[in-house]
């Protein structure tokens, strides 16, 4: 069984509805990537599987147990990490204090936890008493990814970990990704650079008008016509 | 037991005040009902209108600026662009900002409004208020002058009521309305929105300023009290919210139907031994919070909600 | 330059220590549930009475009854919130702003009500001030006011700073959708902030009541300071609330003083006006306030 399945989701914001029956399934260590045009709803469809989407119908199930509308909360204990595209760090907490926030729901000791993200992003132990308002965007990415994988999840979900990044920093954070992947985390990302996404992709949804056209491997997906020309820019 | 004469003396003086708190009302549902602004400092504003009249009007008391004793029409007016322009001055200050800075920055007003009247009594008289002040149709003498009086009010609740409603349909009243329902829009489409909001504010203003000038006439007096905020700013509040805000009927409505619960409870407990109707006041303030409570929860639309054209 | 100290300084630190007290817990409000809450001020004349029932009931001193007043109005506060508030989580925050005005509006009917209107304080008769080094006048209960705002100020510190509620806190007050996300106990934190700035507010009111006299409004008459010092400090910043507190007592009290010959710089009838007028200033050139805080 996978490790997150969404069966048929419909809903959106206010009386409008932006998903309309999307289903997908992602499995557990593998790299799901998430690629459309914009308004297809790719960052609505990753919130409405973290909860914060209302839905009018569809479930969503992670790990064998139904999680539609569950309370963030309850999803980090289980498991699920979500990176949302801005705003993804507490600009007056110091970096230390926001990779604190990531396991709050954990009592205890962090200090393997914090050693673990250290070890993951070097340049954050430097700055750890520093305001990660002070950071650049890149390290401010580093951050919030940090701060996911405070809580050792089983599926990190990313919604466009690259934007606003300069191509150096965009490489840099591909590689964190895949080595965070490397250790067994499932990674579920959303991303506009659909060519090196799905470069890198085990499964690839393509996405549009809030419901899935394509779904196939990443590669298959790169190699088929149809979506190179309409989404990949040719 | 009452006459039938002083039951009907006592509805006149229900209408004349109900008529009055409308007219507070429907100013406060341009600036709420229409776009969106929690006016705070209504006592401010009604202060400024009443005070304004009040000074121009009245035949002289003490070491009084005023004294001028002008006609009462000239009075209303001067009370409706003094009220006005204070409205302006805080608008330009507030309005670009959230909501609720304009709450806070209207109890400023009227809390700057209550030590000038306080403190300047060469302009206020002070502590002692303004007497003397003209009542329309005083000379016709009992029952007539409160009959006339009221009818003044009911008059000119009519012409405000018929000309809110005109304006409300007319092209800026239609342009509030987007603004209030869709701001985002509303600027797309190239309107300033914050000039819009600025005139809806001096027109609620204005409309609160003859609401105290007509307040001082009817009492022929007006005092620091005025600018106190329970009365005016909080009650006439809840009439709103009671009545249905956005609503001019719900504006008018509200208002008659909340003062006349306040009066009857003023009755039942002035029936009370001394000790308790005091404390009993208090009782009447707590419930009429909580109603607002209440209808806040329940009742969001209030008794005659807006239909919203359209959708 | 003694009688500066005696009448306007240290009168300037007590009234911006009680303002203090008051702007933290509205900042936090701000900050977290971005709304400005009327009704904190009545919330500070709330605690004020409840003291008085302790003091003049079973006549313990004023500050043995500060604990009690304190914790009291925070519980009140959370139930306050649980009633009137919290139904309008979802929604223009203007209309839990006009239920703020109403609940204002209660708690100072019911303090009518039960406590009566006449004016009363804690101790009758005169205290008569401490002289320390033989020159410098302080009340006995200046002492305290200030000597505990310290001690309250550093507790909040090192609860902010140290704790993970604290953190958390702040996490919220940037960002309350990101604190959701992460998985921060979002209602602990609320119901927290409640009950801090509730029993802050309450102990503002004590030592307000304390240096002047208790009557049913002192709270809603401190509002607007308390709010101009949370404006003045930055939206959600409690040590910017502190300062803010800070400079509005001072500038309230040194008004007073004969800078410049003869007559106070502003007539005393004034002197609330100060606050208005530093709020004022503030939102005309630099509504973030002191410290950057968030402008709604």
């Amino acid at each position: 069984m996978s490790l997150l399945e969404a069966r048929d989701l419909t809903g959106g914001y206010g009386g409008m509805d932006i998903l309309k029956g999307l289903s997908m399934s992602i499995e557990a260590g593998a790299v799901t990537v998430i690629i459309g045009a914009n308004g297809a709803g790719k960052s609505t469809a990753m919130k409405a599987l973290f909860g914060l989407v209302r839905l009018s119908e569809g479930r969503v199930h992670f790990d064998g147990a139904d999680i539609t509308g569950a309370e963030p909360e309850t999803l980090v204990r289980r498991g699920m990490a979500y990176v949302p595209q801005e705003r993804n760090v507490f600009p007056n907490l110091t970096v230390e204090e926001n990779l604190e926030m990531g396991a709050y729901t954990i009592s205890g000791d962090l200090g393997p936890r914090l050693a673990r993200v250290y070890d993951l992003f070097a340049i954050l132990k430097e700055k750890r008493r520093q305001a990660a308002g002070e950071l650049s965007g890149g390290q401010r990415q580093m951050v919030a990814v940090g701060r996911a994988m405070m809580m050792d999840p089983k599926l990190l979900m990313l919604d466009e970990p690259t934007a606003g990044l300069s191509p150096r920093v965009m490489d840099e954070m591909f590689d964190s990704v895949l080595a965070i992947n490397d250790q067994g985390v499932g990674i579920l990302m959303v991303e506009q650079n659909a060519r090196q996404a799905l470069a890198v992709a085990d499964k690839g949804y393509v996405l549009a008008s809030g419901t899935v056209r394509f779904e196939d491997s990443g590669a298959a997906l790169l190699a088929n016509p149809e979506v190179s020309e309409s989404f990949l820019g040719g | 037991m009452d006459s039938a004469f002083g039951i009907m003396m006592y509805l006149v003086g229900l209408l004349t005040m109900g008529g009055i708190y409308a007219i507070m009302s429907l100013g406060l549902n341009v600036q709420w009902g229409w776009t969106g602004q929690f006016n705070a400092g209504i006592a401010g504003f009604f202060a400024v209108g009443a005070y304004a009249s009040a000074i121009l009007t009245s035949t002289g008391s003490g070491a009084l600026m005023g004294g001028l004793g002008l006609p009462v029409p000239v009075g209303l007016v001067a009370a409706m662009v003094l009220a006005g322009l204070t409205g302006y001055l805080v608008g330009r200050l507030c309005l670009r900002l959230k909501s609720d800075y304009l709450a806070i920055a209207t109890i400023g007003i009227a809390e700057i409004l209550r030590l000038i009247v306080t403190n300047e009594g060469w302009l206020t008289n002070g502590t002692r208020g303004v007497s003397n002040i003209p009542r329309p149709f005083e000379s016709l003498g009992l029952p007539w002058a409160q009959i006339a009086f009221a009818s003044l009010i009911v008059a000119l609740l009519l012409v405000l009521f018929l000309a809110l409603q005109r304006l409300a349909r007319s092209p800026w009243g239609r342009v509030l309305r987007a603004i209030r329902d869709n701001e985002t829009a509303a600027e797309a489409v190239g309107k300033n929105v914050v000039a819009f909001r600025l005139e809806a504010f001096v027109v609620g203003s204005a409309i609160m300023g003859l609401g105290g000038a007509l307040t001082a006439h009817y009492f022929k007096f007006i005092g620091p009290e005025a600018t106190e905020p329970l009365m005016t700013t909080f009650l006439v509040w809840v009439m709103l919210i009671v009545g249905g805000s956005g609503n001019n009927k719900g504006a008018i409505l509200g208002p008659l139907l909340v003062w006349t619960l306040w009066s009857a409870m003023e009755i039942v407990t002035a029936q009370l031994p001394p000790e308790w109707a005091v404390r009993a006041a208090y009782l009447r303030i707590f419930l009429v919070g909580l109603m607002l409570q209440v209808v806040l929860q329940r009742f969001a639309g209030g008794l005659i909600p807006e239909r919203r054209r359209g959708t | 330059m003694l009688e500066f100290v005696n009448f306007y300084l240290i009168p300037g630190l007590v009234l911006g220590s009680i303002y203090a007290l008051g702007a933290i817990g509205v900042t936090m409000l701000f900050g977290i549930l971005r709304f400005a809450h009327f009704a904190h001020g009545d919330l500070m004349s709330l605690g004020a009475y409840v003291a008085l029932s302790f003091v003049a009931g079973i006549g313990l001193p004023t500050i043995l009854a500060l604990p009690f007043a304190m914790v009291i109005v925070a519980l009140a506060s959370v139930g306050i919130d649980r009633a009137f508030y919290r139904p309008f989580r979802k929604g223009p925050t203007i209309i839990v702003v006009i239920a703020s005005f109403g609940v204002a509006l209660m708690i100072r009917s019911l303090i009518q009500l039960f406590w009566g209107v006449e004016i009363t304080s804690y101790v009758q008769g005169i205290q008569r001030p401490l002289v320390l080094f033989d020159s410098l006048r302080i009340a006995e209960r200046h002492i305290w006011i200030i000597a505990l705002t310290v001690v309250f100020v550093v507790a909040m510190h090192l609860f902010l700073t140290r704790s993970r509620l604290g953190k958390g806190m702040r996490a919220m007050s940037d960002d309350a959708d990101l604190a959701r996300v992460t998985g921060i106990n979002t209602r602990a934190v609320i119901a927290w902030t409640w009950l801090i700035g509730g029993g802050l507010a309450a102990a503002g009111g004590v030592f307000l009541a304390m240096d002047t006299q208790l009557n049913p409004s002192i709270g809603w008459n401190a509002i607007l300071p308390i709010f101009a010092a949370a404006v003045l400090g930055g939206i959600g910043k409690p040590y910017g609330a502190i300062v803010g507190g800070l400079v509005i007592g001072l500038a309230e009290e040194l008004s007073n003083y004969p800078w410049f010959g003869f007559e106070p710089l502003l007539s005393p009838g004034y002197k609330s006006g100060v606050a208005f007028g530093i709020m004022v200033l503030m939102l005309i050139f630099r509504p973030s306030g002191l410290f950057r805080g968030r402008v709604l």
